[in-house]
C-alpha cells in the first residue's frame, strides 16, 4: 500500500473507528459454491440497470402529445408519433452510444428477472427459506413481485405499439376487481384508457418509485442475510448447522465478486451489440384502435398472459360483483401462486412437525413435499408461459388455434397435479429404500448425511 | 505452478467433540486450508498483458464511438475491455494472495430473554392511555387515504356509454365520412364517432358481409343487404379485435385468440371472450352517409362492477 493511502487511511480510522467493524467485514466468510453467485449477479444488473437508466432518462419524454419527427430515421421523417416514441427513436439513431445504452438496460433487466428467478429456485429447491430465514425469504419475494412490475412498466414506457397493448391489458385486469375495479382502475391509470396520465405516472414509478423501494429492499436483503449468515451446503466433515465454510470476504470472496462484475458487464455489453433487444423500431407507435399480430408481453409475463388466452369464457354476478375470466386468469390465479410461494415455508414446517433452526441446504428429493411443490408450481408455469405463444405455435405446426388451446388446457390442469404426484411418489420411496423419513431437525438431518461422524464418537 | 498446501482440510466444529484441538485462527478467522502459488512469471505476464489489454480496449471503445464507428464496433471494445479486466483482476489475486479456505462459527444468542431491551422501565399506568394513543394513531393514518380518490376522475357513469348517438356520422382515422358502397364485399373499415376519432373505447368496425346476416344480429341496424357495425373492442381484455376471416366471416383477436361470428351477431365462437360484440345502430343520412342511429346496446369492451 502505498504511503499516501495508508496515512489517509489511518486519519480516516482515527476520526471514525473504522478498524474493528472493517475487520469483522473482511473476515465474514461465504460459502463458496457457484449457485451463491446468482444473487450478485441480480445485484449487479441492478446496480448496471441504475447506471445506464439515469442515461435514458436524461433523453426519454414522458408524454404521449403528438410530435413530428424530425431525426434521421428515414422511416418516421415527418410522421407524428408520441413524444415518448419519437424520444426513443431519437435516442437511438442521433444520439451516439444511444442504441447501446437502451439495449444494456434492456438486456439488464432481462437478467436482473432471470436471475432472481434463479436463485428464488436454488432457495425453494434446498431449502434456504427455513426458520430463521422466512423474513428474507419473504423480502426476496418482495423484491420479485418489484421486479416483475419495473419489468412491466419499462416494457410500456416506450409506447410502442405492444407497450400500448400491454397497458390496456393491464387495464383491463384492474378493471375487473369486483366492486371497486373502475376507482382502481381510474386511480392507477389517472382516467380511462388511454388517458395522458399513464406514460408520466409509469415514468415516475419506473425511475423513482420502484427503484427506491428495490434499493431499500436490496439492503434489507443484505442486512439480514449479514445478521443471519449464510447457509452451508453439506459437505462431508463439516458441521454447517454451527459453522460456515468458504471463502473471506477479503480476499477470496471480493477477488470472485468483482470479476464476477467485469464477466456480467462484458457479457451484457457483448449480447447488446450483437442482439438488437425490443427493436421497437419495428413495431411502430401506439395508435388506439390498431393491435400488431404477435402481441405478447416480456418472457417474465408469459404465463399470465398465457393464462388470459385459456381460461375459458366465464361471467358471473355474484352479489353484485361481477366475476369474469380476465379477473380469474390475470388476478385470482397468479395471486393463488403468489400466495402460495409466500406460504410455503410455513406449509413445510408444519407438515413435517419441523423443529429449530436449518442452517445446512438440503437436496429437494429428501423433503417429497418440496420436491412436489416446486414441480408442481414451476410446471404449471412454464405449460401456462408456453400457451403464450400459441398463436405463433400454431403458425409454426399447422396445428389449429382451437386445437392448441384445448391442448394447453388439458396440459395445464392435467400434467402439474400428475408431475407433482409423481416427484412425491418417487422422493417418498427413495427416502424408504434408504430407510430414512424426513428429518424434523437438522441434528437428525445431518446424522443422516455424514453418518460416519455420529457412529464412531 | 505449483501450489503447497499448509495445513491439510479438517472438520471445523466436529460434531464428536474438541479432542481435535481448536482450529488455527488468524484475526478471529477459523483458517482449514491454505495454499499459497509459487511466484510465477507466465502469471505476471498475464496479469500484465491483460490489465494493458483492458486499457487498449476501453481507450479502443471510446474512440470508436466518438469518431462514430457502427455499434459493433465499440460495442465489442466494450466487452473486451470488460473481459480483460476481469482477467487480469483474478490472475492479480491468484498471486497476491494465498487462497484460504476458512470457517466462521454461526453466533449464539447473546441477551438473556428474560433481560429487558431498556435500561429504563416504564412506570405502572392504566393501559387505557396506550390504547386509546394507537388506536387513534391508526384512525388519523387511514384518514390519510382520503388522498386516494384524487388520483384519477370520478368513474361515474363514463364507462357505461360512448360517444355514439343518433345522427353520429362515421368517420375513418383519417376524418372521413363514410358511403356504404366505400366498403367492398368483405371489407373491413374502421370506424369512429365524429369529433372522437382515437376515443378507443368508441372504435367500431364497419364490414360487408360475405353472406346474408342471420339471428341474433339486429335486422333494423343492418344497412343494405349485408353492411354491419360492431364494437372493435374485445370484450374479454379490451384489445382491438384487428383480424377479419373473410372465409367464415368472423373477428379474430390477436392478443388471446377469441374469435366472433360477424354473420350471427359477434357472438363468441372460441376463445376467452363471454359476451358478443356489441352491434353499433347503424344507418344511413340523407347524404347517403353512414350515421349512428344510437349508441352501443351493451357494455363495450372488458366487464366490471
Amino acid at each position: 500500500m502505498t504511503p499516501l493511502f495508508s496515512a489517509l487511511l489511518d486519519a480516516l480510522d482515527d476520526r471514525m473507528k473504522l478498524r474493528s467493524p472493517t475487520r469483522a467485514v473482511a473476515n465474514k466468510v461465504f460459502p463458496s459454491n457457484w449457485s451463491f453467485l446468482i444473487g450478485e449477479v441480480a445485484t449487479i444488473s441492478f446496480v448496471v440497470l441504475v447506471a445506464t437508466g439515469i442515461f435514458l432518462t436524461l433523453f426519454y419524454r414522458a408524454s404521449i402529445e403528438p410530435v413530428t419527427y424530425t431525426g434521421s430515421n428515414e422511416f418516421f421523417a415527418g410522421v407524428q408519433l408520441p413524444a415518448a416514441f419519437e424520444s426513443i427513436i431519437r435516442l437511438g439513431d442521433d444520439i451516439p452510444g444511444g442504441l447501446f445504452v437502451r439495449r444494456v438496460h434492456r438486456a439488464a433487466s432481462h437478467l436482473f428477472i432471470a436471475s432472481i428467478v434463479l436463485h428464488m429456485l436454488r432457495i425453494i429447491l434446498t431449502g434456504a427459506f427455513r426458520k430463521p430465514r422466512e423474513l428474507n425469504y419473504h423480502v426476496g419475494i418482495g423484491l420479485l413481485t418489484l421486479a416483475l412490475a419495473e419489468g412491466f412498466l419499462g416494457y410500456s414506457l416506450p409506447y410502442d405499439s405492444l407497450a400500448g397493448t400491454g397497458i390496456r391489458v393491464a387495464y383491463s385486469i384492474t378493471l375487473s376487481i369486483p366492486y371497486v375495479g373502475e376507482n382502481v382502475a381510474f386511480w392507477v391509470f389517472g382516467g380511462e384508457f388511454p388517458s395522458t396520465a399513464i406514460i408520466p405516472r409509469f415514468h415516475a414509478l419506473h425511475v423513482f418509485v420502484l427503484p427506491l423501494l428495490i434499493s431499500g429492499l436490496i439492503a434489507l436483503h443484505v442486512l439480514i442475510l449479514v445478521r443471519q449468515k449464510h447457509t452451508q451446503l453439506p459437505k462431508p466433515d463439516v458441521d454447517g448447522h454451527s459453522y460456515i465454510v468458504g471463502k473471506p470476504l477479503w480476499p477470496g470472496q471480493f477477488a470472485e465478486s468483482s470479476t464476477l462484475v467485469l464477466w456480467v458487464g462484458g457479457i451484457l455489453a457483448l449480447t447488446a451489440t450483437f442482439i438488437p433487444w425490443s427493436d421497437v423500431t419495428l413495431l411502430g407507435p401506439y395508435v388506439p384502435g390498431e393491435v400488431g399480430n404477435n402481441a405478447q408481453p416480456d418472457w417474465f409475463l408469459f404465463w399470465t398472459d398465457g393464462l388470459l388466452r385459456a381460461v375459458p369464457p366465464i361471467e358471473f354476478t355474484v352479489l353484485g360483483a361481477t366475476i369474469n375470466t380476465v379477473f380469474i386468469a390475470g388476478a385470482l390465479i397468479p395471486g393463488i401462486m403468489f400466495g402460495l410461494l409466500f406460504a410455503y415455508p410455513f406449509i413445510e414446517r408444519r407438515f413435517y412437525g419441523l423443529e429449530g433452526e436449518w442452517h445446512v441446504l438440503t437436496n429437494p428429493l429428501d423433503i417429497p413435499l418440496r420436491a412436489a411443490m416446486v414441480m408442481g408450481t414451476f410446471s404449471f408455469v412454464l405449460i401456462a408461459s408456453a400457451n403464450a405463444t400459441n398463436d405463433i405455435l400454431s403458425r409454426m405446426t399447422g396445428i389449429t388455434i382451437e386445437d392448441l388451446v384445448f391442448i394447453f388446457r388439458a396440459a395445464m390442469l392435467l400434467a402439474p397435479p400428475l408431475l407433482a404426484a409423481g416427484i412425491y411418489v418417487y422422493s417418498a420411496r427413495r427416502l424408504k429404500r434408504e430407510g430414512a423419513r424426513v428429518a424434523t431437525n437438522e441434528l437428525e438431518a445431518q446424522s443422516r448425511f455424514d453418518p460416519p461422524q455420529i457412529t464412531t464418537s | 505452478m505449483s501450489t503447497t498446501p499448509d495445513t491439510p482440510a479438517h472438520e471445523a466444529g466436529d460434531q464428536t467433540g474438541d479432542q481435535a484441538g481448536p482450529p488455527r485462527t488468524e484475526d478471529g478467522l477459523i483458517i482449514l486450508a491454505r495454499t499459497a502459488p509459487e511466484p510465477s512469471r507466465a502469471n505476471d505476464t498475464l496479469v500484465i498483458g491483460t490489465a494493458i489489454g483492458a486499457a487498449v480496449f476501453g481507450v479502443a471503445f471510446a474512440v470508436a464511438l466518438v469518431v462514430g464507428l457502427p455499434i459493433g464496433w465499440y460495442g465489442s471494445f466494450l466487452a473486451l475491455a470488460f473481459f480483460s479486466l476481469g482477467l487480469s483482476i483474478r490472475r492479480y489475486f491468484f498471486d497476491r494472495f494465498p487462497e484460504v479456505e476458512a470457517a466462521e462459527l454461526r453466533s449464539a444468542r447473546t441477551v438473556e430473554p428474560d433481560r429487558p431491551v431498556s435500561a429504563v422501565a416504564p412506570l405502572a399506568r392504566r393501559p387505557l392511555l396506550t390504547r386509546v394513543l394507537l388506536g387513534s394513531a391508526g384512525v388519523f393514518g387511514a384518514s390519510l387515504l382520503a388522498l386516494v380518490p384524487s388520483l384519477g376522475p370520478k368513474v361515474g357513469e363514463t364507462l357505461r356509454s360512448t360517444p355514439w348517438a343518433a345522427g353520429v356520422r362515421l368517420k375513418t382515422t383519417d376524418g372521413e365520412d363514410i358511403r356504404p358502397e366505400d366498403v367492398a364485399r368483405g371489407g373491413i373499415v374502421t370506424a369512429w364517432p365524429d369529433g372522437f376519432i382515437g376515443f378507443e373505447r368508441a372504435a367500431a368496425l364497419v364490414i360487408r358481409l360475405t353472406g346474408q346476416p342471420e339471428p341474433p344480429t339486429v335486422a333494423d341496424w343492418v344497412v343494405g343487404p349485408s353492411l354491419v357495425a360492431y364494437s372493435k373492442i374485445c370484450t374479454h381484455a379490451g384489445c382491438p379485435v384487428a383480424l377479419y376471416r373473410e372465409r367464415d366471416d368472423s373477428l379474430y383477436c390477436p392478443c388471446h385468440q377469441s374469435t366472433f361470428d360477424v354473420k350471427r351477431g359477434c357472438e363468441p365462437i372460441f376463445g376467452p371472450a363471454a359476451r358478443a360484440l356489441p352491434q353499433l345502430p347503424l344507418g344511413v343520412d340523407e347524404d347517403g352517409f353512414l350515421v349512428a342511429l344510437g349508441d352501443f346496446e351493451g357494455l363495450v369492451g372488458p366487464s366490471f362492477g
